[in-house]
């Protein structure tokens, strides 16, 4: 195994006994009680909220509703391409034209190409029928959610920013809550003056809408033995905001290089204004190097001939970075309704990568489990059958319905980009029939790494901080500014060889692994939450309330 | 029983990239997180201490700004002020004299025991609002105060002076600034958001003056220039010493 | 005939430095406004030592104010006894230092005027017989030029900023003795601060060690340049010496999230890992002193100097100290 690594095997597993918390244990500061709390104040949490609120005041029912999110502010930990299929906002506010909807670009998407690459040139490609953006709309995320969220206060709606939920309280097989993070501890976990005991929130119904890679979701699932046919895969989208001197008038997504060919992914350029574009690269963490570097890659893109005449000149203003849920319609939770709980969007799974879209799907996700919730609510049964009216409306639905379609496209391209393109191809032509059956995926931290050493993408970069970037400056740019004496959250394995560090510094994007003299040096407050690390490497847990990016128009 | 008046300001976040408006003479707010003035939290804190230290009072928090402002007001409501009180007007003046005649107007007879302000805004660096009130309300003024302690009607405050730390007594009432280092600002707790929901907020609109200090121009600073190696070894001090001082202008 | 006031400070009976800036940018403004005279004023409990020699430095007049009670700084006595000097000798502007004592004390002399202060300048000009100021705003991320209608003008000058430059005056002295009435506000003693009480997140001027430092008691050589600033400076470490248990977490500069942005960043003995460069590189002005000229520090440096430091550090010590004696 020394030319190889097997990311599983460095990796722990999830705390579960951390984090199933018994109610009514030990350690909390206030107490509050709700009606419905939702977790995560993104497309999904909020469109749950909202729809809630509106049920709520139409039936004259009094409902309290809170919405938990660990960014300092609205926005700030929400990042996306974005290309929006409109249709759940106008399902969610039919009183709203589509030219108040917060999206950028000044009207629908009229002009859109996709080229392969090739290190200096460049090959025009049909559009697939998959990836059709006309009539759909270019924007923030971060503008959507802050939007979203201003109009769920204005409908009575409290929305916690800066309150991470770290645990699951459950009574018996349900769940009654949760517990947030701490605040104010010093690098050593002790309190201080200024420290602030964790909350418990408990209501009759709890909806988590974490996004990609849910931590409370994934312990959930495993606690209820809730599995998937495939289990869940990741890709990483590194993405940056950019002020052009050049305009920009199409939406353009590209293949092909810089990615080896053995990975899957692409990127996408987007004028949310003529002079202002988004553009990221987004690379599956079922890669085969271990020196993959997806934010170098995207460094290396922007140096392209495609991108290169529209950047130069430009400013970079802000960076960040997300995983994606992949797996699409075989790697959704079995269920996704349980006893007072329910998973929405991204932490269900409900993104469709052969068109790139999520956000209307966490929006209608979360808008049906609205209305479970409502009912179960109001009959007073918040529990198993009445959510479960959540599971059978989402697979009733275009969500389960469009997954489908897809499903065994993206997992095609685990023998890599072009058998996989020729096969995605004739997923397409025959409706997803082609071919028959199901392909089976393993997790990303199941795939070995292989260690090309003086092949690796990434290792002999050298940012021109003009047009290319270091991680540093990267971080910089992600607004991140956690305190730096936060304890760590970022909870490694056993025996990380120097290898394995430098896999990490090549995965994470944000520079928080540094492969040392035999081992790793961990910097966790440049974390960005992207969960990248989650995936393949140490675990993930929540900290202090307001940490981590500060997106502004991601 | 402590009656406590912090005066506060909604500003631009500290991380806020700078970019200028169309104007040429103010801020291009588009994609700018506003929030409550760091130093103001050291006030509202304060306030609070104060106040839980008396056992019994009220700590009420005015802003001069637009009606976003109310937001920056519910902060300090969550964080346990009392009630708020919004002078709305449609732009801060630049003057700080306006300001502070608008903000004095308001707190004429209140009857406070203490009025509380940051020792600057992070956006204007005015540096001055808190003493002008001060001066128009003919009160006891402290500035830019990094410990406190009160017995009665007596206070003793530290502030910080090139080479050490003032001592400075005053009576209540008083006008005093806050300093990083007074104290530590809480976090809002869950229910103190909740709270501040339901807290009064109370909106009055006003009309700054003019002022007599026009904005002519905002621009950005020019850009960092490349380093250089001044010399090798302690010969090259003296140069470096010259340099930080006549180029650099640092010293 | 148009006249300049600017506003001294002594300490102990003695001027300070500042002074001759103050003194410094009302010429300039006095220059700019078309021959007119700069009138220099000091509170004081009696003379001050070197007063007339502000002369030098473009001051037509130097006036002393006296009363028992400004030996130490008087805030209310001495708003009183300025305003009144003020209001009384129809001055076009009245120019403070923007120091501790100036900030506190230009903005109540400005209001016993009816005016505001235009705080914090870094460049006055007259355009057009108007007054024209520059300051920073925004942290220094944009600068703010601004017509002063006020009369009189009441402007305070960021320190370090007006060189000052001589210009010899016949500098005639005076002194004035003025009655105040005791002030409320009473200024007991100052302290020395205690060492190390200055944060790094808020130092104006930040001396950071690293690893070149060798072992933890070498850091005295920074804690020595640190107080040639005279309480000014802080103390800083990098990432690798605090994790090595040289220097407390308190001290660490380079962790993102903790962007400290002083006036002068001096990085001793540091290489410039990631980490640390991330944490200081919006500092106004950087100094390095590393033995590896290939260090990245030399790269975000403003000014670098190559070499040992334990022979550098302890030069510009002597240096600092000459300056601030």
């Amino acid at each position: 195994m020394a030319d190889r690594i097997l990311p599983a095997a460095y990796q722990p597993p999830l705390p579960l006994d951390r984090l199933i918390l018994q109610d009514g244990a030990e350690g909390a500061g206030d107490r509050m009680e709700l009606d419905v709390l939702i977790v995560g104040a993104g497309p999904a949490g909020l469109a749950c909220a909202i729809e809630l609120a509106k049920l709520a005041k139409a039936d004259g029912t009094e409902l309290n509703i809170g919405v938990l999110e660990k960014a300092e502010a609205l926005g700030e930990h929400s990042l996306s391409g974005a290309v929006v299929n409109p249709r759940a906002f106008r399902d969610l506010f039919p009183e709203v034209q589509d030219a108040d909807f917060p999206f950028r670009g000044g009207g629908p998407v009229t002009k859109e190409a996709v080229y392969l690459l090739t290190k200096a040139g460049k090959l025009r490609l049909p559009t697939p029928p998959t990836m059709h953006n006309k009539g759909y709309y270019l924007a923030s995320l971060c503008e959507i959610v802050r939007w979203l969220g201003t109009k769920a206060e204005e409908l009575g709606v409290n929305v916690f920013t800066g309150f991470p939920a770290a645990q699951l309280l459950v009574r018996g097989q349900a769940v009654a809550g949760v517990r947030t993070a701490a605040a104010g501890l010093d690098r050593d976990g002790n309190q201080t003056a200024a420290s602030m005991a964790p909350n418990d929130l408990v209501a009759k119904v709890t909806a988590l809408a974490e996004g990609t890679r849910g931590l409370l979701a994934q312990a959930w699932c495993q606690w209820q033995g809730v599995t998937s046919e495939n289990p869940q895969i990741f890709a990483l989208g590194v993405k940056e905001l950019w002020e052009t001197k050049q305009p920009l008038d199409r939406v353009i997504h590209t293949m092909g290089w810089p990615l080896p060919s053995d990975a899957f992914g692409g990127s996408f350029v987007y004028p949310l204004e003529p002079h202002l574009v988004a553009l990221g690269l987004v690379v599956g963490l079922d890669y085969k190097d271990a020196g993959l570097d997806v934010h170098v890659l995207l460094q290396r893109l922007k140096l392209h001939p495609l991108l290169r005449p529209l950047l130069e000149g430009g400013e970079m203003v802000e960076w960040g970075a997300k995983t994606i849920p992949e797996g699409g319609f075989y790697s959704l939770p079995e269920r996704r309704a349980g006893d007072g709980v329910v998973l929405l969007g991204d932490a269900a799974g409900f993104v469709d990568v052969p068109s790139l879209k999520g956000i209307h799907y966490a929006m209608q996700s979360g808008m049906f489990a609205a209305r479970a919730i409502f009912r179960a609510v109001k009959s007073g049964e918040g529990a198993g059958t009445a959510l479960g009216e959540y599971d059978r409306m989402v697979n009733e639905s275009y969500i389960a319905a469009d997954l489908y379609r897809t499903r065994n496209m993206r997992l095609a391209f685990r023998d890599g980009f072009y058998l996989g393109g020729l096969q995605a191809a004739l997923m397409t032509l025959t409706g997803g029939r082609f071919p028959n059956g199901k392909y089976r995926m393993q997790a990303d931290a199941d795939v070995p790494r292989r260690l090309s050493p003086g092949l690796r993408p990434g290792s002999v970069f050298t940012p021109d901080g003009r047009l290319t970037f270091s991680k540093v400056d990267a971080v910089f740019k992600s607004g991140n500014a956690t305190r730096d004496t936060i304890p760590s959250h970022l909870v490694g394995g056993q025996g990380v060889s120097t290898d394995v560090a430098r896999f990490y510094a090549a995965m994470c994007p944000a520079g928080v692994y540094e492969a040392v003299d035999g081992g790793v040096r961990i910097n966790a407050p440049n974390c960005v939450d992207c969960k990248a690390t989650d995936v393949l490497g140490p675990r993930w847990t929540p900290r202090e309330g307001g940490s981590g990016p500060k997106y502004k128009r991601m | 029983m402590m009656k406590i008046a912090v005066c506060i300001k909604r500003v631009p976040d500290s991380e806020t990239r700078v970019k200028i408006a169309a104007d040429g003479k103010s801020l291009d707010e588009a994609g700018v997180k506003f929030a409550l003035n760091p130093y103001d939290e050291f006030a509202v804190e304060e306030g609070l201490r104060r106040k839980e230290k008396a056992g019994t009072g009220e700590v009420a928090v005015i802003a001069l700004g637009p009606a976003a402002a109310q937001e920056t007001i519910r902060t300090a409501l969550a964080m346990g002020a009392d009630r708020g009180v919004l002078l709305q007007a449609d732009r801060i003046p630049v003057d700080g004299f306006e300001t502070a005649q608008l903000l004095a107007a308001e707190l004429k007879d209140g009857g406070w025991d203490l009025i509380l302000f940051g020792k600057m805004a992070i956006d204007d660096y005015n540096h001055q609002v808190g003493p002008l009130v001060a001066e128009l309300l003919g009160l006891p003024c402290v500035t830019a105060v990094a410990h406190l302690e009160i017995e009665g009607t007596r206070g003793v405050a530290e502030r910080e002076v090139e080479g050490g730390i003032e001592v400075v007594e005053f009576p209540l009432p008083a006008v005093l600034t806050a300093d990083k280092g007074l104290n530590e600002p809480r976090y809002p707790a869950l229910k103190g958001i909740m709270a501040a929901k339901k807290k009064p907020l109370e909106v009055k609109p006003v009309q700054p003056g003019a002022g007599a200090i026009e904005v002519l121009a905002l621009t950005l600073p020019p850009e960092r220039k490349e380093g250089k190696i001044v010399g090798e070894g302690a010969g090259a001090v003296a140069e470096l010493v010259r340099l930080l001082r006549e180029e650099a202008k640092v010293l | 005939m148009t006249t300049v006031l600017a506003v001294l400070e002594q300490r102990d009976g003695a001027l300070r430095k500042i002074s001759h800036e103050v003194v410094t940018g009302a010429r300039r403004l006095a220059d700019a406004l078309g021959s007119a005279s700069v009138e220099a004023v000091v509170c004081a409990a009696g003379p001050v030592g070197n007063a007339a020699g502000v002369g030098s430095f473009g001051a037509d007049k130097i006036v002393t104010l006296t009363n028992a009670s400004f030996g130490k700084y008087a805030p209310e006595g001495y708003a009183q006894a300025i305003a009144e000097r003020a209001k009384n000798g129809g001055y076009r502007a009245v120019v403070f230092p923007a120091s501790a004592t100036g900030k506190d004390l230009a903005p109540r002399v400005a209001a016993k005027l009816g005016v505001a202060v235009a705080a914090d300048i870094t460049d006055v000009a007259v355009d057009g017989g108007a007054i024209v100021v520059t300051r920073p705003v925004y942290a220094g991320k944009a600068l703010l030029k601004a017509k002063v209608a006020a009369q009189p003008a009441v402007l305070s000058l960021r320190p370090n900023v007006f060189t000052p430059v001589e210009r010899p005056k016949a500098g005639t002295a005076e002194t004035v003795a003025v009655n105040v009435p005791p002030g409320r506000v009473v200024v007991r003693e100052i302290k020395a601060a205690p060492a190390g009480t200055l944060d790094v997140a808020e130092a104006q001027i930040i001396i950071s060690g690293g690893r070149g430092l060798k072992e933890p008691a070498n850091f005295k050589v920074i804690e020595e340049l640190a107080k040639a600033f005279g309480g000014r400076a802080a103390v800083g470490a990098s990432r690798a010496v605090v994790d090595a248990g040289w220097r407390a977490h308190a001290d660490q500069v380079g962790q993102t999230g903790k962007t400290v942005s002083p006036t002068l960043y001096i990085a001793v003995g540091i290489s410039g890992a990631i980490q640390h460069l991330a944490g200081m590189r919006t500092s106004k002005v950087i100094v390095a002193i590393n033995k590896d000229k290939d260090a990245p520090i030399f790269k975000v440096a403003d000014y670098g100097v190559v070499g040992d430091l334990f022979e550098i550090v302890p030069k510009l010590t002597d240096e600092i100290r000459k300056l601030h004696g």
